[in-house]
This record gives C-alpha cells, sequence and structure tokens, in this order.
C-alpha cells in the first residue's frame, strides 16, 4: 500500500492544456475519487498517475520516489478500465493470472492467488470460462481480481461501473466499497456519478477544465462546496442558485431573486459580506434548504407551483418565485397538484452566496 | 412475420436462388473444365461439341511429371509388355519416356521442381509479408508517427505502378546485384508487393484492437513488446490470417515477374504451365493436369483458414 502524491502536474495535448497545476497527496489506505464532468481531465490525472500518459511537467510521487519517468510496468501499480478490457483469447483463470505470470511467480502460487481471489469475488464457478461467456457484473468482478491479485500498492480505476446498468451499478459499488473495507488497498476512482462519488470516498477531489475545483470529504464538499461549479454538480437534485439582489436595513435584510417584490429575510451578520460588494451575487440553495408551507407564516413568501416530481420518498416541487423557479422537497404527496399556492422559504444557514463572476463560495471566503 | 411469405416474396427469393446458380454456373464452369480436360484422352480434348462422357485417365498427369520424346518406331511387344502401367500410358499416346542412358532412370519434365520453387516462394513471402506488415502497421496504429498519412499513402503508392512497368528495369538490377533465378529475388520481390497490402489491411484490423487491452499488460507488468506478443497478437490472428491467404494468392499466382526474373533454378509454376503449349503440338491435356494440381494449395489453404476468414472479412464489425 502507498501514498501518492501529485505535485504541480501539468498535461498538454498539443495546444489544449487538460492538467493545469495540479497539487494532490492520496493517503495511505484511502479510497479517493476524482469526480467531473467529460472531459474535465479526472481521466488524464489518473493515466499519469498509472504511467499511461506522460506528463508535461510536475512530479509524481509514489512512497515519495519519483514516478513521473518510470515505465507503467515498474510502478507496481493496477488499473480497472470502463471497458473491462479482459483478454477474450484467455480464460478467466488466465486473465486473473496474467499480471502473475509478468513476475514469473511459480504456477502454484500463481493457482493460490486467482483462487483466493476468485473466491473473495464469488467468480470461482467462472475460472475456467472465456469472458464473452460473463455478465457485465462477473466481468467487472474479473477486471477488479485481475487488479487485486498481485498486491499492488494501489488500485486505479477508471469509471468502472460505467457500462453497467443502474441496479447492477449500485450492487457493485457496495462490493467495491466492501472490498476496499478489507483490504484498505489506496484506491483511486474516477467518475461523473456525483452518488457513486458520495458513497464510496472518503475524500473526493473535484476537477474542472483540468482544474482541481475543491478536495474534501463527502459531507464537506457537499455543504461547504468552494464554488458554484462543486456546488451545482454536486447534490441531486442540483443546487438553486438564482442571481441576488438585497434590500432592507435595521438589524434584518432581505434577498431577493427572479425580479420579485419581496425578498426572503436573512440575519444581517450572513449578508453583510455580500451585500455591497458592487458585484452580481448569486445566491445558491439546496432543494431541502427550500422550505414550503400550505399557510402563510412570517417570512414565507406567497408562491404558486408548477411541476411535481414524485419520487417515491419524497417530491421535488418547483415553485415560481418572481420570474424564476425555486426546487423544493418537499415529503411526498405535500403538494397535491400544480399550480397549487404555497408559502416558501430559504433556511439562511443552509443559504450559500456566490460571486457571479468567479463563482467562489463568498460564505467560505468570510 | 416468421414462417409467412406473401407470394412477392416467395418470387423474389426465387429469383435470386435462380441468380445465384447461374452466377454460380459461370464461375464454376472453366473450374470443371480444367478438371476434366485434365483427366481425358488427348484426343478427346479438343473435340467439337465437347466430350462430356468419356474414360477418365491418368495419363496427362504421367506425362506432365515426366520428360518425353515423340516415338520414332512402335515399341516392341516385348517393350510395351515390360513397360509399367504408366509408361503404356505415355506409349499409346505415340510418345515415349525419356530415360538416363546409363541408370535407366525415368527423366522428370521439372514440373515437380517448379511446383516446389512455387511453394517456397509463395510460403516464405507470404509469412514475411504478413509478419513485417503486421508490425509496421501496429507502429501507425499506436503510436504517433510524423506524417503518418503521407507514410501510409507511400506505402500504398508502391502498389500503384503495374508490375510489367518496373519488370525490365528490375530485371537489370537483379542480374548485377545476382539475384535473378534465384528462390531469393522472387522471395524479395514478392514480399515487397505483398507489404503494401498487408500493412493497409493489417492497420484496420488492429485499429479495431482496444488499446485498453494493452494498457492492462502494461500496468500489469509486461514491456510493450511483451504486451504486444501476448495481447495484440492473439487479436489480430484472424486479420492476419485474411491476409496471409491474399498475400499467398498472389505470389502464388504471379506470372510476369517469375516469367521475366527465372528460367531454370527458381521457376514457379505459372511461367512454366503455358511454356509446355510451345513444345511440339499442344497437348491440353498435360496443361489441363499441371493447371488442375497448380489449383489444389490455394484451395486447401483457403479452406484451412475459412473460420478465420469469415470472422476477418467482416473488418472487425463484431464487437469481439
Amino acid at each position: 500500500m502507498a501514498q501518492i502524491d501529485m505535485r504541480n502536474v501539468q498535461k498538454f495535448f498539443g495546444a489544449n492544456q487538460v492538467l493545469k497545476d495540479l497539487d494532490l497527496t492520496i493517503e495511505d489506505g484511502e479510497f479517493v475519487v476524482m469526480l467531473g464532468q467529460s472531459g474535465g481531465g479526472k481521466t488524464t490525472a489518473l493515466r499519469a498517475i498509472a504511467g499511461l500518459e506522460t506528463v508535461t511537467s510536475g512530479q509524481i510521487l509514489i512512497d515519495g520516489a519519483e514516478m513521473q519517468h518510470k515505465k507503467a510496468a515498474d510502478r507496481d501499480i493496477a488499473f480497472v478500465f470502463q471497458s473491462f478490457s479482459l483478454y477474450p483469447h484467455m480464460t478467466v483463470r488466465e486473465n486473473i493470472s496474467f499480471p502473475l505470470r509478468a513476475v514469473r511467480l511459480g504456477a502454484a502460487d500463481r493457482e493460490k492467488a486467482v483462487n483466493e481471489v476468485a473466491e473473495v469475488l464469488q467468480i470461482t464457478e467462472h475460472l475456467d470460462n472465456k469472458p464473452s461467456a460473463l455478465s457485465g457484473g462477473d466481468m467487472q468482478r474479473v477486471a477488479i481480481g485481475r487488479a487485486l491479485v498481485r498486491r499492488p500498492k494501489a488500485l486505479l480505476m477508471d469509471e468502472p461501473l460505467g457500462v453497467l446498468d443502474a441496479k447492477l451499478r449500485e450492487q457493485m459499488r457496495a462490493e467495491i466499497k466492501r472490498l476496499h473495507i478489507a483490504r484498505g488497498s489506496t484506491s483511486v476512482y474516477v467518475t461523473h456519478d456525483q452518488v457513486e462519488a458520495m458513497s464510496l470516498a472518503d475524500r473526493i477531489v473535484i476537477l474542472h477544465d483540468g482544474v482541481l475545483q475543491q478536495v474534501g470529504a463527502p459531507e464537506e464538499v457537499y455543504l461547504h462546496p468552494t464554488n458554484a461549479f462543486v456546488a451545482k454538480f454536486v447534490g441531486s437534485p442540483v443546487m438553486n442558485i438564482q442571481d441576488a439582489a438585497f434590500s432592507g436595513l435595521n438589524g434584518s435584510s432581505a434577498v431577493h431573486i427572479g425580479g420579485a417584490q419581496s425578498g426572503f429575510h436573512f440575519p444581517e451578520q450572513l449578508v453583510n459580506h455580500v451585500r455591497n460588494t458592487g458585484q452580481p451575487i448569486s445566491l445558491g440553495v439546496r432543494p431541502e434548504a427550500v422550505l414550503l408551507s400550505h399557510e402563510a407564516q412570517d417570512g414565507y413568501l406567497a408562491a404558486q407551483t408548477s411541476n411535481i416530481e414524485p419520487l417515491g420518498s419524497h417530491d421535488i416541487v418547483d415553485v415560481l418565485v418572481g420570474e424564476t423557479v425555486l426546487r423544493a422537497r418537499t415529503e411526498s404527496g405535500f403538494v397535491a397538484r400544480e399550480g397549487q399556492q404555497v408559502f416558501v422559504n430559504i433556511d439562511p444557514a443552509q443559504a450559500h452566496f456566490f460571486d457571479g463572476a468567479s463563482g467562489l463560495n463568498l460564505r467560505e471566503a468570510n | 412475420m416468421a414462417g409467412v411469405q406473401t407470394s412477392a416474396e416467395k418470387w423474389t427469393n426465387r429469383t435470386a436462388i435462380a441468380a445465384v446458380f447461374v452466377a454460380l454456373i459461370i464461375m464454376l464452369t472453366p473450374i470443371y473444365w480444367i478438371a476434366a480436360t485434365a483427366f481425358k484422352p488427348r484426343n478427346l480434348a479438343t473435340t467439337i461439341p465437347p466430350t462430356v462422357v468419356y474414360e477418365p485417365t491418368v495419363a496427362p498427369f504421367v506425362k506432365l511429371f515426366t520428360k518425353r520424346s515423340q516415338l520414332r518406331e512402335q515399341p516392341t511387344q516385348e517393350e510395351y509388355d515390360n513397360a509399367p502401367w504408366w509408361e503404356q500410358m505415355v506409349f499409346d499416346g505415340g510418345e515415349k519416356v525419356v530415360r538416363n542412358r546409363k541408370s535407366g532412370e525415368v527423366r522428370s519434365s521439372g514440373y515437380g521442381d517448379r511446383f516446389k520453387n512455387s511453394l517456397i516462394v509463395s510460403v516464405i513471402s507470404t509469412i514475411l509479408a504478413v509478419g513485417m506488415g503486421t508490425l509496421t502497421a501496429y507502429g501507425f496504429s499506436r503510436f504517433k508517427v510524423a506524417g503518418e498519412d503521407d507514410w501510409l499513402f507511400f506505402i500504398l503508392s508502391t502498389r500503384m505502378l503495374p508490375p510489367v512497368v518496373v519488370a525490365i528495369p528490375m530485371f537489370l538490377m537483379y542480374r548485377v546485384v545476382g539475384l535473378n533465378d534465384t528462390h531469393m529475388g522472387l522471395i524479395i520481390l514478392y514480399t515487397a508487393f505483398n507489404l503494401s497490402f498487408a500493412v493497409w489491411i493489417m492497420k484496420g484490423f488492429i485499429d479495431e484492437i482496444p488499446r485498453e487491452y494493452e494498457e492492462a499488460a502494461l500496468v500489469d507488468g509486461y514491456t510493450r513488446i511483451q504486451a504486444f506478443f501476448k495481447v495484440v497478437l492473439p487479436e489480430a490472428l484472424t486479420g492476419m490470417a485474411a491476409t496471409a491467404v491474399f498475400c499467398f494468392i498472389t505470389a502464388w499466382n504471379e506470372y510476369a515477374f517469375a516469367l521475366i526474373m527465372t528460367n531454370r533454378n527458381a521457376q514457379t509454376a505459372p511461367p512454366y504451365i503455358p511454356s509446355q503449349v510451345g513444345s511440339g503440338l499442344p497437348d491440353w491435356t498435360v496443361i489441363a493436369a499441371g493447371t488442375f494440381l497448380f489449383l489444389i494449395p490455394v484451395a486447401i489453404f483457403t479452406f484451412l483458414l475459412r473460420n478465420h476468414l469469415l470472422r476477418g472479412m467482416s473488418f472487425g464489425a463484431i464487437r469481439k
């Protein structure tokens, strides 16, 4: 097991810079998920750690040793591909033992290691089949088995569940987590699925346009996003982010969105630092922090509901505020139909203000 | 609607089957003709209208492999009775088998040697062309090569001149370096000629093999050359088989260079067979026998590789 360090890593494809000054330390035994949109640089970062991609400048250290000029074979790292990449001409057993043959391990030891891994992954019965005879989930188990059998310093996974269907993905997610807890291997996992990231990660690394946006534990990234990109990318449904205007005096102030006449009341100390900057400011609030009521209450604004998405455990309700829409999370059946009159408020403690130009979270900056 | 056909569909089907049948007859008739002529007595080979029913004989094959001369006088009954059955066949045709004066051994016609030359030259040049072509294609497929498209076009352009255009200059050069009438000379020529084709076809096949296979092998501790042999090559076998069939057929059937570059030692079968037309009256049955045998290796080779070919012809359309 190992610690992985990326220092000032830059990567150009021609004139196109895909990694910009990437600095990241992955601790021994940690499960780190790199999250971002496609083209955000996360896969390139992973391949750079593995040695499948050279870096233009910067250092990659594994257990303190410089690796950026070493071949992939010399880094003692395992890689799981989205396409599984099982060799079609070999049986499952041959596939799993393939990395062991590279280090010229004896046949008996090889057999023992393969059986052990197969047992952990519950693929013993498939060992003599060709990969093409397996289901998608079993193929991925074999791919993970091939990665783990050598007991590598670190396990890198590039969207390993990307091609599986939703149900299987959830199941494999749980298995990967179980496996990580059992083996404690340093793992780096790339995905664009924030649910996967939240459920698996010790820490989430969010990359956008080759720039590191935020590194933190899942709840930290969720509750304290450093900027509007992270805020929007993490969490489902997406955080409401609206252009905001300010009014009010005397220890209480109001935040207006969508050009509405009346605003939401915020304690003065929460808006002090943003109301007079002269910059455009956005208000960000997650759907669960949008409060709905059937009766008029102090601080609640009258509003119409529009679209309702019933999700079983809860509903997502669109509420028209001024000319804009706030999405609210309610208990299921709270709003019976579209066009119903409700009263809406925002929990100021869960609200974020973002700089309209840079997207930075201004409360964080304070 | 499974099992239910409208009458229009039925007629479309029947027309299609009829068309295939006609096409088959047109294509198979020459092959039948060669095979039939190879087993005919000489006097029936050129009858008009053609003889369809006859008693087959292997005399053309006996004549094909032996050196013969015209009989000046009929053999005595004793000579005839003492001769083996195949020699009697030659006597029946008005010729006699030429024997070595001292040892009495039958002298061969040279067809066997020509056939062997064809095999040597075709097999070796096919192995070389497919092997080098696969490596080159792998390089073009996996690495950034400066001016890649230009290189590939250049490689293809070597195939653009008709061989006869370069045959004379090649012959002059070969004579200077002593490569004319050698196996090596023909092998080099055919390899060069097939290489461009092999590179292009194999590039298509290797492009279809996901890079992740090699990358997986690379992170699992293999060098690139090991990854190539253990992972890429087994996946490329289908394509190599298809390419090999094409290269083999090209080399096997090649006539122009073989005619110009070789005469005795390294001559292949294609220029030899028609040369038999010229000695005395043409014996079409012997020529047919030579051609018939000449068809067999390609048929066997293609038959052995048929499973690979069927998969290979789809050019990776099937996701493996």
